[in-house]
């Protein structure tokens, strides 16, 4: 479908005219209401479109386009169901307006049809309308101002985001883990798992066995329980959400340790520790021995306990009997 | 009888104050940092954050209620045995943890099983400490508390690490055989008799005495009211701030700015303590009223710098009053007693510790601080004799 020659971007030095007519034309409607979207009148092809997917709601994004290459004007959109896209660049060049050619482009494809060009003051509108239904729709959409020099605004149509886990999942052998997939606000039509091995992902569970359980508590997360885990479950884990536009992916991580790993850690240092005792209790046997009994005055609390070990039964003497005992064990 | 006339202070003492450095940073550093594994328990045992803390709450409370059983036990069989075995058990306690089933599983062993190891180690170090300084008693006892604040900056970042690698469970493994180190810090509490030992008797005739010591009981009451405020500061601080608009990042980080302030109010007063000469009680009283009246400017001051400043300002004084406030009841019931004495404090001083995060919540943002700020006072002036 074609649309009215007079509305397609100025290619040709006559069309200025027609823009300043069309400019007229549109005058009035445009006085109020410019702080929103500028308001396009509706083309022949977008009401027709309109009409078959008048059902799905409509999304419309602005972008602003300025002459700073150092700062590219990019949209990421988020869209999970088909809905009808209304994208509005708006642009404010440094010369004249009519001077300046608008084109969109859908990737690298140049895109003919179904985009308005508007100007308001100075500043230079496009709108570009597209009705999503399937995966072949999303992608990178872009409008681009001028000839010599272009600047360009970049809308990009992504299906929502999947969240798995960035750090590693640690678990051991014969344990049971749960790996959770889960996007912020979108209901995915289905959710598979796969197992990868350097660059080829195994589906997980298509033979259903008791090793792996998918669930999932709401529609917006996927649960993969894996019972009696071993060394051979280690590496990453792939969830996949199905949406009507296309597929979404994240991934886990999941390590396998065995029990061994930290014992021998704590066996290391538990023997550092009795070590530690031996050093202390012996180093204070060796300088007790050193000592003489018959040293009165400061120094006499170590060989004190030599001394009360022939002597008298002065209460205290009791626990400090017991206590040798205990130390020489 | 060859006991000592006085305690020694210095020598072998050196040794007892690096042990209880040590026995601090395990015991209350491992307390404070265990809310790193919280997270962690809450995801595997699906369990609201609120029971799951309740881990800490029992240890602390076995802590502090079994002190008194530290206590007399080191009183009859002397430091060392009970400390290694207050060790075993704590390190026993983690150890069983890691193999936990369930949240119940996890009150029982860490909260019960190693809070009456670590009952059994705090006490009679400190106890033990008291005994072999007189002269610079308030800066053994500053210095070995700061293994508490320098714990807790160490153990977050390591437990952290831990459990990027292992798991909980194998980081609980790891920090029992952390806990083992009790063990080694026990074996070197040397044994030390003093001239009052055969004259206060056994445990059961100097747990009477000190039952009925006027100025023993005002001053539990005094350490009860000052412990009840002591916490109130820090489990509100944070919020405090963010009602004030502050972000978590900059919050947390004025958290760890009072930690640092707090130790060194440790090692100052610690110091200042044994310079200054007269009776340590004044000092106790001078940081109690100081802390106060932090605590009272708190609803007033909105400003960032204010509240900065008085944070640092609050660290420095409620870290100042622990060494001096362990350094008062020495001088109170002689260091003959010291162990049993100790120990009953900390059991009722631990009232006071539970009631206060509680009955603060109850209040709204400026009653909190004035309430604070009440206890401290109340307790500071009962310690004016």
């Amino acid at each position: 479908m074609r649309a009215l020659q007079g509305l397609r971007g100025p290619r040709a030095p006559s069309l200025p005219l027609l823009l300043l007519c069309f400019l007229a034309a549109v005058r009035r409607s445009l006085e109020d209401g410019l702080s929103t979207a500028a308001p396009f009148t509706s083309l022949p092809v977008q009401e027709e479109m309109m009409t078959e997917y008048s059902n799905l709601s409509l999304e419309s994004h602005n972008l602003s386009v300025t002459e700073r290459p150092n700062m590219p004007a990019e949209k990421n959109i988020t869209l999970e169901r088909p809905s009808n896209v209304e994208l509005t660049c708006q642009f404010t060049p440094s010369g004249n307006l009519n001077a300046v050619n608008v084109t969109w482009k859908k990737g690298d494809k140049l895109l003919e049809d179904n985009y308005l060009v508007n100007a308001t003051g100075s500043i230079l509108y496009t709108q570009y309308r597209v009705a999503v239904i399937n995966s072949k729709q999303m992608g990178s959409y872009s409008c681009f101002f001028g000839e010599k020099k272009q600047q360009r605004g970049t809308f990009n149509l992504k299906v929502p985001e999947i969240n798995g886990k960035n750090k590693p999942l640690i678990t051991y052998v014969g344990d049971t883990v749960v790996l959770i997939c889960k996007c912020q606000d979108c209901l995915p039509l289905n959710w598979t798992w796969y197992s990868g091995n350097g660059s080829v992902q195994v589906p997980i569970g298509v033979p259903v066995n008791d090793k792996y359980v998918i669930s999932g508590k709401h529609a917006n997360e996927t649960r993969l329980k894996i019972t009696q885990l071993s060394e051979d479950d280690q590496g990453t884990y792939w969830c996949h959400a199905i949406f009507e536009l296309g597929e979404s992916e994240g991934h886990v991580e999941l390590v396998v340790l065995s029990y061994l790993v930290p014992l021998k850690a704590f066996c290391a240092i538990a023997a550092e520790v009795v070590l530690l005792v031996a050093i202390i209790l012996l180093f204070e046997m060796y300088t007790q021995k050193k000592k003489k009994p018959s040293d009165d005055g400061k120094e006499i609390e170590q060989g004190e306990q030599l001394k009360l070990d022939d002597s008298n039964g002065i209460e205290n003497s009791g626990p400090r009997h017991r206590k040798n005992e205990s130390v020489g064990q | 009888m060859a006991y000592r006339a006085e305690p020694p202070d210095g020598g072998w003492g050196w040794m007892v104050v690096l042990s209880a450095f040590f026995q601090s940073a395990l015991v209350f550093g491992v307390l404070r940092s265990f809310g790193v594994f919280f997270v962690e328990f809450v995801a595997a045992f699906e369990e609201p954050a609120a029971r799951v803390s309740w881990i800490a709450s029992i240890g602390i409370a076995v802590q502090q209620f079994g002190s008194p059983v530290g206590s007399v036990l080191s009183t009859k069989f002397g430091p060392r045995p009970v400390v290694m075995t207050g060790g075993i058990l704590a390190a026993l306690g983690m150890l069983l943890a890691s193999f936990a089933t369930s949240l119940t599983h996890l009150y029982l062993s860490i909260g019960l099983l190693s809070g009456s190891g670590w009952a059994l180690t705090f006490t009679p170090t400190l106890a033990c400490l008291s005994r072999y300084f007189s002269r610079r008693r308030s800066l053994a006892t500053g210095l070995a508390l700061t293994g508490v604040g320098l714990s807790s900056f160490a153990f977050a970042p390591l437990f952290q690490w831990l459990l990027n690698h292992y798991a909980w469970r194998g980081a609980l493994l790891l920090v029992s055989a952390l806990s083992l180190h009790l063990v080694a810090c026990g074996a070197l509490l040397r044994p030390l008799s003093l001239a009052e030992d055969p004259v206060v008797g056994g445990p059961g005739a100097q747990i009477t005495s000190l039952l009925c010591h006027g100025p023993f009981l005002r001053y539990t009451i005094a350490i009860t009211l000052i412990n009840t405020g002591y916490f109130i500061p820090y489990v509100h601080l944070v919020a405090h701030l963010r009602d004030l608009g502050w972000d978590p990042l900059p919050a947390a980080f004025l958290l760890s700015v009072a930690a640092i302030s707090d130790l060194v109010g440790r090692v100052a007063s610690g110091w200042l303590g044994d310079a200054v000469p007269g009776p340590v009680a004044r000092l106790l009283m001078l940081w109690t009223t100081l802390t106060g009246v932090i605590l009272a400017l708190y609803p007033v001051a909105e400003v960032p710098t204010g509240l900065v400043a008085l944070t640092v300002a609050y660290g420095f004084t409620s870290g100042a009053l622990t060494p001096v406030a362990f350094s008062v009841l020495p001088e109170l019931v002689g260091t003959g007693k010291i162990y049993c004495g100790l120990g009953l404090v900390q059991m009722v001083e631990s009232i006071g510790g539970l009631l206060g995060a509680p009955l603060s919540g109850k209040g709204n943002r400026i009653s909190r601080w004035a309430m604070a700020a009440v206890f401290y006072h109340a307790g500071g002036g009962g310690e004016g004799n």
